[in-house]
């Protein structure tokens, strides 16, 4: 197997956008093409990441259109769909495309928009990523699959709203520093508390929001991220799979799924929870990032609550957590967040960062959800 | 026949006329909810199904306050993991149980939510 690294980036501003989801997709491409000072032609493959574009947008055969949108319509394209880690998943094939020897040079990432349709709209949508039969026909939304899990963390762990309503603010703060970022102003724990329940006990302030955005990620072999000292190595992707049945967790209070991945990805890459310096998870609501911190390994099972309480996940803390405002702040255009997570983990190693870097980081780690916590990826990443 | 009880047309079927079906594992005796070919715990494929009494405790709810397009006018309404006396799980709509009184472990029954030709799981009073 080969070594593969990440050459260049690109992320589009987060918020509302009067474009398709591949034009977001493409505008983040281009970027993430100059970011790796390739000419276009050197693109072998694009592996594309969109959610809901056949529901919100009426368009399916999105790889062909994204390529031919970015001005490379012959290039060799697959769309993926793993709900919330679409774009993460994606990301791995990629790295085994080039590892295994058949391409050199690939485009992994993805493009969202669901702002130009009713909330009410969106919300039945992303209820499509669980299951149809027992989920969806008791009205299950997104927000009360984490207030499931958040019920039951908090019985068993003793967790509170204002320990959850914590990883908000701290997202927030970390969103400010961030141009690219969706929202970019702080909020206070009482903002949070204040806010109305979603989904008892996950509050509006508890929930990342709705996002269009795009990005886009350029993977290279050995040979050719030799030459580039910008250049992050993919230590590990790994991905995991749990029950899509909520009633067949084991445990609510846990995402198995998170903790197999990670175990597979430290492995892989040598690595230990220690060896991180900087991580990207995903915050889909403030219990997802507390359940995740667990999960990683840098804390203990039932300790997460605590640790965004004392301020040890926050930038300056013992493990800084999404210091790029994270899905809370920065936003989640789902198909691909995947991908901007990864950028901004390439950014971090890479010390480009500006206000919001993590100093000296040298190695980093990716975190992506799917679903009712039915798909997991994790990544590790580092500097040569 | 276990080809039967393994389909969600079947499961349904059955929950529409109020009974719960659960499948049992001949090799090693795991409960599941339909549907599934292989058991997730030894691999075998020798299913027989099995009546559920429908009794439980509430695991884990939340209340929905934001739903979906088509159901504004049920929200507020309520959404539990159900632990059921045999010792498999099920999710379904709270019904009859005032939204202040909901608690873990709070006794519940299942019943069939029936909208047209629509059967979706509900638990009501046990």
């Amino acid at each position: 197997m080969r070594r593969v690294a990440v050459i260049g980036v690109g992320v589009t501003k987060f918020g509302k956008h009067d474009r398709t989801s591949p034009e977001l997709f493409a505008e983040a491409a281009a970027e993430a093409i100059r970011d790796a000072d390739l000419a276009p032609s050197a693109i072998q493959a694009l592996y594309y990441g969109n959610v809901t574009g056949g529901e919100g947008e009426r368009q399916l055969h999105m790889g062909p259109l994204a390529a031919t949108l970015l001005g490379l319509p012959t290039i060799p394209t697959t769309r993926f769909e793993n709900a919330c880690a679409t774009s993460h998943a994606a990301f791995r094939h990629a790295v085994m495309e080039i590892a295994s020897g058949v391409s050199d040079v690939v485009l992994v990432g993805g493009g969202e928009r669901v702002l130009n349709i009713p909330t009410d709209a969106a919300t039945e949508y992303f209820a499509y990523c669980s299951d149809a039969s027992y989920e969806q026909s008791v009205g299950l939304t997104f927000p009360g699959v984490f207030a499931l899990i958040a019920r039951a963390h908090m019985e068993k762990h003793g967790t509170t709203e204002e320990q959850m309503a914590h990883v908000a603010v701290k997202n927030h703060r970390h969103g400010v520093l961030n141009p690219k970022a969706q929202f970019r102003k702080e909020i206070t724990i009482d903002t949070v508390l204040k806010s109305a329940y979603v989904a008892d006990p996950l509050k509006l302030f508890d929930c990342c929001p709705f996002t269009d955005g795009g990005a886009a990620i350029v993977l290279a072999a050995e040979e050719i991220a030799r030459k580039r000292p910008r250049a992050v190595w993919a230590l590990a992707s790994e991905a995991a799979t749990d029950t899509m049945f909520m009633h067949e967790k084991r445990d609510l209070s846990r995402v198995t799924a998170t903790e197999r991945a990670a175990a597979a990805a430290y492995r892989r890459a040598g690595k230990t929870p220690a060896d991180v310096d900087v991580v990207e998870l995903h915050d889909c609501f403030t219990i997802a990032e507390i359940v995740a911190t667990e999960g990683l390994g840098f804390f203990e099972p039932g300790s997460g609550g605590v640790a965004a309480e004392k301020g040890w996940t926050s930038l300056g803390g013992k493990i800084p957590v999404n210091p790029s405002g994270g899905l809370k702040a920065k936003g989640h255009p789902i198909g691909a967040t995947g991908a901007a997570q990864i950028a901004e983990i390439v950014t971090q190693l890479r010390g480009e960062a500006g206000g919001r870097q993590v100093e000296g980081a040298r190695t980093g780690l990716t975190h992506t959800l799917g679903g009712n916590t039915a798909t997991v990826l994790v990544s590790l990443f580092g500097r040569a | 026949m276990p080809e039967n009880v393994l389909t969600l047309k079947h499961f349904f079927e059955e929950a529409r006329e109020g009974r719960l079906t659960g499948i049992r594992c001949g090799k090693c005796g795991e409960l599941a909810i339909p549907p599934k070919e292989f058991c997730p715990g030894c691999q075998e494929r020798d299913w027989t199904p099995v009546p559920l009494g429908g009794k439980g405790a509430i695991v884990s709810f939340t209340i929905i306050r934001i739903p979906p397009r088509g159901r504004a006018e049920e929200a507020p309404y309520a959404v539990a993991v159900v632990r059921l006396d045999e010792g498999v799980s099920l999710l379904g709509r709270v019904v009859d149980v005032p939204l202040e009184g909901l608690r873990t472990g709070l006794p519940v029954r299942f019943r069939a939510l029936v909208t047209g030709e629509q059967t979706a799981v509900g638990f009501g009073p046990a």
